[in-house]
């Protein structure tokens, strides 16, 4: 009498097993290439756009706002326009990102000041963009560029990612 | 006509017992000491559906691409009075939203209502709470204006203070290092369909289980009943009134036992639950029309002048943004998560039968320092935002 019974227990063992492995297929096939498809951005090489800002042998030792339009992430249209601050420090010259190292919100100079400050949460950075005050971790990003003379070309990538 | 209705009733109700399901649905007892209070549930459910009928309507007109969400929301602002309106609710109604569910979550905090057997109603309240923050800060991307934009960044960028996988979940979000067009339609999806999918079905949830065990109400309607087990108090007499199921007939366990006076659902607790909506709905037509929703100029990353001011119910937040040292930023993240799992927690560590406010002080005393704290930091914020 022991073996059907053993028998019969296979059989809904099989089913329970069998019923299981149907599951983690359609997981899976449902499952890798959704969470494929959402990852996908990341491992997306990023194409770095060198664009011409313009002359700055006017700038002097306080920075000044230069505007410049790159490709979006993504699909390029419509491009996306950038704020780049340029300051004569010495003899060298400066290009730097107005995107606070905090929360990423839109710096500005702030002449009567003499820094730049973040109207988000009051972060503050000196001329050449190093740290002075406030939450901001890390110093204004400096942007990847290039000096043709007077003429200044910018690509959109940081020095040191943010 | 009657009597045609009637029996096209009684044909329905024979293959779907929706008679049987009607009765069950309105004539469950509900106890009468405070049930004003009990409204809050109800108050949070029909904004929410509010929420939803004018967010599937707001899908007709608008546009989830960043060349196009800001002119389509600016169409509506310019030529469509109703539009207007309707997105003069969602938003207003999503505010009121947020503020009657939290009244109603301290409401039961505060009547003890989440002890057993009533754990899960809480912890599904929990997450419900955490999902319909989700659909406000999702939502607050979508018009893509300054306001929304800066929202955007800033609140893409929290993330990325997570140790280790921080930047990965800044850029899963945004599909990739900086905002961009995938990020508004990513967060789109999100608010219109990944979080309402998974927050409807988990209000049924709490309904059934709230459905399942009965309201609790308060303290107060169970004067005595909670001391059989010492022996101290004898159990009030069984009320004369018919008590439905789920409570037992005579109050004998003390942490089952049924509340003194109960009423039908339908139409005791009803009418209450309905002059309550109904002066919320109101009140959110009200501010639809006289105020509505803004819209600001289209977003530009490369503004200079602009000053980003966070949505009120994120202003906690942002003043911990500011008062964290710039050396432990992680902890504008632990913060809000710690709390989300203690409250996770709280019937699983506040167990003992007592239900009284005022003889429960070691969870009291923390909860209300915990609501002053968000309302000191609110304060702190508008503070520094509007130069009060
Ligand atoms: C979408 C959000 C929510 C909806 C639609 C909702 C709906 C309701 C309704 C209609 C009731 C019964 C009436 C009442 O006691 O007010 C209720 C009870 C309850 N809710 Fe919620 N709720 C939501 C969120 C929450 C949250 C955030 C919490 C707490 C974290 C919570 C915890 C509870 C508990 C513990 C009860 C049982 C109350 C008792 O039996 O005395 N709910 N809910
Ligand atoms: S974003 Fe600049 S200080 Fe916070």
């Amino acid at each position: 009498m022991a073996l059907p019974e053993r028998r019969r227990l296979s059989r809904r063992q099989f089913a329970v097993l069998g019923t299981q492995v149907a599951g983690a297929i359609v997981t899976l096939a449902l499952g890798i290439p959704i969470i494929g498809f959402l990852i996908s951005p990341l491992f997306r090489k990023q194409a770095f756009t060198e664009r011409r800002v313009g002359d700055i042998s006017s700038v002097g030792t306080d920075p000044v706002k230069f505007e410049v339009t790159f490709p979006q992430n993504a699909w390029d249209v419509p491009e996306v326009k950038a704020a780049v601050y340029v300051v004569r420090i010495g003899n060298t010259v400066k290009v730097l990102s107005n995107v606070c190292t905090h929360m990423q919100c839109p710096v500005r100079w702030e002449n009567a000041l003499q820094k730049f400050l973040c109207p988000c949460h009051g972060g503050l950075y000196k001329r050449d963009g190093s740290y002075d005050g406030g939450p901001p971790p890390k110093p204004l990003p400096e942007y990847v560029h290039r000096l043709d003379g007077n003429i200044l070309y910018v690509t959109n990538e940081f020095t040191e990612s943010i | 006509m009657t009597r045609w209705l009637g029996s096209a009733y009684d044909w329905i109700d024979e293959r779907a017992a929706i008679r049987n399901l009607l009765r069950k649905g309105l004539y469950e007892a509900v106890p009468v000491r405070g049930s004003w209070f009990y409204t809050l549930g109800s108050a949070t459910l029909i904004l929410i559906i509010l929420q939803l009928v004018t967010g599937i309507f707001l899908t007709l007109l608008y546009v989830p691409s960043v060349k196009e969400a800001w002119e389509s929301l600016n169409y509506v602002k310019q030529h469509d009075t109703f539009g207007s309106i309707v997105r003069g609710i969602h938003l207003w109604s999503a505010y009121i939203l947020l503020f009657v569910i939290g009244l109603h979550m301290v409401r039961t905090f505060f009547s003890g209502s989440y002890k057993r057997p009533r754990e899960l109603n809480w912890v599904t309240g929990v997450i419900l709470f955490v999902l319909v923050l989700g659909m406000a800060i999702t939502g607050a991307f979508l018009p893509w204006d300054q306001a929304a934009y800066w929202t955007a960044v800033v609140v893409t960028n929290i993330p990325s203070y997570t140790p280790l996988i921080g930047s990965f979940v800044r850029a899963l979000w945004r599909g990739g290092d900086a905002v961009g067009p995938i990020t508004l339609v990513r967060t789109f999806g999100i608010h219109i369909w990944l979080l309402p999918v998974i927050l409807f079905p988990l209000i049924g949830v709490h309904l059934a289980l709230l459905r399942k065990h009965g309201e609790f109400g308060s303290y107060v309607n169970y004067r005595g009943a909670y001391r059989t087990r010492q022996g101290v108090d004898v159990p009030p007499a069984p009320p004369q009134r018919r008590i439905e199921p789920p409570y037992p007939a005579a109050p004998s366990e003390e942490l089952w036992a049924a509340p003194l006076e109960a009423e039908d659902f339908y139409p005791h607790q009803t009418f209450k639950d309905g002059v309550v909506s109904a002066a919320l709905v109101l009140l959110v037509f009200a501010l639809a029309v006289a105020i509505g929703a803004p819209l600001e100029a289209a977003a530009d990353p490369s503004t200079t002048s602009y000053t980003p001011v966070p949505e009120w119910f994120y202003l906690p937040l942002d003043q911990l943004l500011v008062l964290v040292p710039r050396e432990l930023i992680p902890l504008v993240l632990v913060l809000p998560a710690g709390g989300v799992l203690l409250l996770l927690a709280l019937p699983f560590i506040d167990r003992g039968p007592e239900r009284n406010p005022f003889e429960r002080p070691a969870v009291m005393i923390p909860g209300v320092f915990a609501v002053l704290f968000m309302l000191i930091l609110t304060l702190l914020g508008s503070g520094r935002l509007f130069n009060l």
